[in-house]
């Protein structure tokens, strides 16, 4: 179906569409009843997945980048979007994350009283999460630096409030604490940009990565974006934000802030060091990349291991799982076949990592629903009372773990191949020992939940179908371990032709 | 799929259909089914292994499925073998936890780990061997620990804990081997043949025997293995205990390079393996309850296996792995009945012990090799690639400490059986463990030849008959020596040595602590802040070390 | 000196005060004056840039202008959410207050 619909929309039409279409999930918010609202939202939710869909089928059929100048303006003056393979890839997984967050987060009997009245999200909630979607494309897709920063902050402003939705102290200081070192990096990222535009007079990233060299201008602008981004990413050390901020909201926003938010600097940082960038300075800066990546997945991943409450320990497992992503550059960026390898490698790690962090996340806030609270030590027998989602969170940790047949799996193959035929036997030793501590923390928790309650849990009912949402998408990521073992040639699709010998 | 051969069909079956069943267990009219469900369940198995033409077929399943099957000899034996066990444990498990209102939690475990146990003889290629042997070794858990007491639970964790640090070893075994080849996921054989070209060669080796061995319950580690097999029910403990192991030793079948010679390698396999075949005896002798005691007897058992296997891999001798499985399917049988004997012993009273006893010991004979049972055959059959020196001999005095542990093992059982009471043992447990018994001893005389190519004959010669009987008469003998003047000794607590990795988890707790609290000094504000100037200042440093010293980077 | 390089070293001036402000600062409102500091200075080096024309070549490039508007419209959104959000908090700690004293948290 997404192929006809790909044939039967012009090319600028889904590119300004992805942008545009989830922003109209505002009005009815504004003018409906709740109940009304919140299914219309879906309705655009699932309206703007089916755009993402036709979007890659587009590109995919092509074989090229998706490009369009909006209103025909030509850089410097216009502003183009554009999306190539691993763009379109972004899309389709932000979307699906997205609209099962809608799903999880739909009215339904039986929620948690008192938190939101009638167990309904407010409107503030679908309003932000349009807002996100809507932010998260533009990311995705726009072509030039300024717009980027433009998206990038919109970013923030949508998902700073979904922090401290409840309105609870802990939770506004967390929004605020995130809210401000993410404009620390934002203004450290406009600095970048404004010193490009002053060497280069574009900003453009395809005209500026035809003009750049390494000239000292240039090496100050890209430090300076990429620390921007490494905090807006909370890469270890600079991950103060995260776990209060992502462990303080709502289930259905944890999901989405872990699953995709956090994903956009770290696309920005794959277009800066892989597109942008001189490969000479690439690699130089690659293992100061990877060192910290490394960093956050052993001392991530630790911490996660003593953390007492659940959602905790989730967060402190992103701010792990993040290291992988980094872990990937000096592998990527070098003249190699493998480096393909290790480049599809580390796109599959973050779509199967959005798609488990975000079936854990909710299955964990179910978990939360039934017993009243997230205490881990008060997690023996939960498996009984919610199924389901210890199911989810199962297969979730599967794929966290690098275990067969979930996604996480294949990524670790691929990234540990290149590691080790590259030479990189610290990256490699890293994969596993990361490996081995997400299965620490994973079993610990679904041994305890698989454990017989030393009495009868009092437990709250939960929707079963929120539980089914978490399961879907904790299956999505195990789908992705059926991905060929081989480099995706449509990641590849509309890459710099730097890598034009390196694509299979 | 439309040219699929009744081969082909069954191989699918074998593994397809526990996994069906398993998922079909969601429905609880489905679960509450459980005679049903762990009665059908091995039948495609069976089957299989009985009517596949061995090492002629390959099935490859279609993509997106990394699949392919092949059945060669070890495969075959160990699948058939374990398909009896699992039928016959699971006719018991369905009488033994009729009253368990967690049986259906039970029946998936059950399913799954008998699922990736039949896949793990039967996957021909590297992927797939590693998802089947994932698949057995977590499952398993859920079998071990279905009692839910404390013990359970400290088994549970151990086990994990190994089994993990196993997935990651042999990942990284199989990523560097697989990398010899251009298909991404090789066929094991083509992998395996690429081994002596590759410049990682010894890497791969030691991982691939920590890794499997580990699984065998090779010394050090076996330290989960009496711990898990002892708190396990006692189906799960038969199954457990005879199955799940062996896919530590068709790990070592399929994946070490038989038929070129690897000394060393093998000479320290052949160390370690003998040196667990004592170790395992001496340490079951003090045990108290008989499940430890046969848990031991495993891991011993596992010794002379590897023993056998670092024989052939030192001599490169292609014709050891199906001697090894042969050796490794009749250790299954006959330790699967016996556990299920603890189970029957415990349901019968003192006063009609004697022919469950009888029993008891001649499995146990068997298990040492007793002439004239089955066991006899596989120690015979292990025999020629032991040649006649050193390990021969402590292989064979490692038969007289076996009969020492079954001795002491029938004489434990007295412990756990009823006080009181008249009634027989309920026949739920009587009869598939009679039938099991009677399989495990006259199995193997059916098996001895296809499998061996020896003719029944060369038995039953006198030089034969002396060699089999020696150790078990000296074993007898000390046992009865030991009989008349027991010594003191304490039991051992089960995992032994485990309490020599106390300091490891000391460390690993500072090692926590220590990250937690620099992970809170680089939470303060302050902190992060500077990091983020510094970090700026250290890129852009490395650029311009990059770009603008005198060597520039193309 | 001409007034672009005045500009510029005035421009990163600002900036590095917005920076160590934001290293030193103790408390969230602190910080948020820190950044506007920031953002101001950065703002005003990119006026520098549009001062020298760099992008069009002639004597004073419109693009960086709309931009530096735009940005300015952002950070002051952002200082608005901050702002918002500041006052929620004390609200929130007033009333965490009222009942028993509440040890000074850092936001």
């Amino acid at each position: 179906m997404s192929g006809i619909l790909g044939s039967a929309l012009a090319g600028d039409m889904l590119l300004v569409g992805a942008v545009i279409l989830p922003l109209f999930a505002l009005p009815p918010l504004l003018l409906a009843p709740p109940r009304l609202a919140e299914r219309l939202s879906v309705l655009v939710l699932l309206a703007s997945l089916l755009v993402a869909l036709a979007l890659a089928a587009r590109v995919g059929a092509d074989g090229a980048a998706l490009a369009t100048f909006i209103g025909g303006w030509r850089p410097p003056l216009g502003v183009g979007l554009r999306a190539d393979g691993f763009s379109a890839f972004m899309l389709v997984m932000t979307a699906v994350v997205l609209f099962a967050t809608g799903l999880f987060a739909m009215t339904t009997p039986g929620a948690a009283p008192g938190r939101v009245a009638r167990g309904r999200m407010p409107p503030a909630f679908w309003m932000l999460l349009a807002s996100v979607f809507s932010a998260l494309n533009l990311v995705f897709l726009a072509e030039d630096l300024f717009t980027l920063y433009v998206a990038l902050e919109l970013l923030t402003f949508a998902a700073v409030p979904l922090v401290c939705l409840d309105g609870k102290l802990a939770q506004v200081e967390a929004a605020l604490r995130y809210l401000l070192f993410a404009l620390f990096g934002s203004v450290l990222y406009l600095l970048g940009a404004v010193i490009i535009y002053g060497l280069y007079g574009t900003l453009d990233i395809i005209l500026v990565a035809r003009a750049a060299s390494a000239s000292p201008g240039f090496v100050l602008a890209l430090a300076a974006m990429s620390v921007g981004m490494m905090a807006k990413a909370a890469l270890f050390p600079l991950h103060l934000w995260l776990p209060p901020a992502h462990s303080g909201a709502p289930p259905a926003a944890s999901a989405m802030l872990s699953a995709v938010v956090i994903k956009a600097p770290i696309f920005l940082l794959v277009r800066f060091w892989l597109d942008l960038a001189p490969t000479g300075l690439a690699v130089a800066v690659a293992p100061v990349l990877a060192g910290l990546g490394a960093a956050a997945i052993l001392v991530g991943s630790l911490v996660a291991l003593a953390q007492p409450r659940l959602k905790l320990l989730i967060a402190y497992s992103t701010a792990a799982q993040i290291g992988y992503l980094f872990l990937m550059f000096p592998l990527a960026v070098v003249a190699s076949p493998w480096s393909a390898l290790a480049w599809t490698g580390g796109a599959l790690h973050l779509a199967s990592h959005a798609f488990s962090k975000a079936a854990m996340f909710m299955a964990a806030g179910l978990m939360a629903e039934a017993l009243g609270h997230d205490r881990i030590s008060g997690l023996s027998g939960v498996g009984r009372a919610v199924p389901v989602a210890l199911v989810a969170f199962g297969l979730g940790g599967l794929s966290l773990m690098g275990l067969p047949p979930a996604g996480g799996f294949i990524a670790k193959v691929m990234l540990l191949s290149a590691a080790i035929h590259l030479d990189a036997w610290w990256i490699a030793a890293v994969i596993l020992a990361g490996g081995l501590l997400a299965g620490g923390y994973v079993l610990k928790v679904v041994g305890l939940a698989l454990q017989r309650p030393a009495e009868p849990l009092a437990v709250r009912p939960v929707a079963r179908w929120r539980e089914w949402v978490a399961l879907a998408l904790a299956l999505v990521a195990v789908g992705f371990g059926f991905v060929p073992l081989e480099p995706s040639s449509f990641l590849f699709i509309g890459r710099p032709a730097s890598w034009a010998g390196l694509v299979p | 799929m439309g040219n699929m051969s009744t081969s082909d069909l069954l191989l699918l079956a074998a593994v397809a259909l526990p996994l069906l069943l398993a998922l079909a267990a969601i429905k609880p009219w489905v679960r509450r089914r459980a005679d049903v469900l762990l009665l059908l369940a091995p039948l495609p198995g069976l089957v299989a292994a009985l009517a596949v033409p061995v090492g002629q077929s390959l099935l490859v399943v279609p993509p997106p499925f990394r699949l392919t099957f092949a059945l060669d000899m070890p495969g075959a034996v160990l699948l058939g073998g374990a398909a009896l066990l699992w039928l016959a444990a699971g006719l018991y498990a369905v009488f033994y936890l009729k009253d368990d209102p967690a049986r259906g939690t039970f029946c998936v475990w059950w399913l799954l780990t008998l699922a990736g146990s039949f896949a793990v003889f039967l996957v021909a290629d590297v992927a797939s061997f590693y998802l089947a042997y994932a698949l057995v070794s977590f499952s398993a858990y859920g079998l071990a620990t279905h009692d839910d007491t404390p013990e359970a639970r400290r088994a549970g964790r151990v086990y994990l804990a190994l089994t993990v640090l196993g997935e990651a070893l042999l990942i990284a075994a199989f990523v560097m081997l697989a990398s010899s080849v251009t298909d991404a996921n090789p066929l094991i054989r083509d992998a395996v043949a690429g081994l002596s070209a590759s410049p990682w060669k010894e890497a791969i080796l030691l991982l691939l025997l920590v890794g499997f061995t580990m699984k065998m319950g090779l010394f050090p580690l076996h330290v989960w293995m009496p711990l898990a097999h002892a708190v396990a029910p006692v189906p799960g403990s038969a199954v457990l205990s005879g199955i799940v192991v062996k896919a530590g030793v068709i790990g070592l079948i399929r994946f070490l390079p038989w038929g070129e010679g690897w000394p060393d390698w093998g000479a320290g396999l052949l160390a370690v393996g003998l040196f667990t075949a004592f170790y395992g005896v001496a340490i079951g002798l003090t045990q108290r309850h008989p499940k430890r005691a046969l848990a031991y007897s495993t891991v011993s058992q596992m010794g002379v296996v590897a023993a056998v296997l670092g024989m052939g891999l030192k001599a490169g001798d292609g014709a050891v792995p199906a001697l090894a499985a042969f050796y490794a399917v009749n250790h299954m049988l006959l330790k699967g009945a016996m556990f299920l004997t603890v189970g029957v012993v415990a349901s019968t009273p003192r006063g009609r012990l004697l022919p469950v006893l009888a029993v008891a010991a001649l499995l146990g004979l068997s298990l040492a090799g007793l002439p004239f049972t089955g066991g006899a055959l596989a120690k015979y059959a292990v025999k020629a690639p032991m040649g006649d020196g050193l390990a021969a001999f402590l292989l064979a005095l490692s038969a007289g400490g076996t009969t020492l542990l079954m001795a002491r093992y029938v004489l434990l059982l007295l412990d756990v059986a009823q006080e009181g009471g008249e009634a027989l043992a309920p026949r739920g447990l009587l009869v598939p463990w009679a039938a099991l018994s009677l399989v495990a001893v006259l199995l193997p005389f059916g098996l001895f030849t296809p499998v061996t190519g020896l003719s029944l004959g060369t038995l039953f010669s006198l030089d034969t008959l002396i060699k089999g009987l020696w150790p078990v008469a000296l074993g007898l003998a000390v046992g009865a020596l030991i009989y008349q003047k027991p010594p003191r000794f304490s039991e051992v607590p089960p995992g032994d040595i485990l309490a020599a990795a106390a300091p490891l988890g000391a460390l690993y707790a500072r090692v926590r602590d220590s990250a937690v609290l620099l992970d809170m000094v680089l939470r303060r504000w302050s902190t992060a802040a500077l990091a983020v100037v510094m970090l700026a200042f250290v890129l852009a440093y490395v650029m311009a070390g990059a770009a603008f010293s005198p060597p520039i980077t193309p | 000196m001409s007034t672009p390089t005045v500009m510029g070293l005035l421009g990163a001036a600002l900036s590095a005060i917005g920076i160590y402000g934001l290293m030193v600062g103790r408390d969230a409102l602190a910080r948020l004056l820190a950044f506007n500091l920031l953002g101001g200075g950065v703002f005003l080096v990119f006026g520098v840039v549009a001062r020298r024309g760099a992008g069009a070549g002639f004597g004073a490039d419109p693009v960086p202008q709309a931009l530096v508007i735009t940005g300015i419209v952002v950070a002051f959104s952002a200082t608005a959410l901050a702002v918002a959000l500041l006052r929620r908090l004390a609200e929130l700690r007033e009333k965490a207050r009222a009942p028993r004293p509440a040890p000074e948290g850092e936001a």
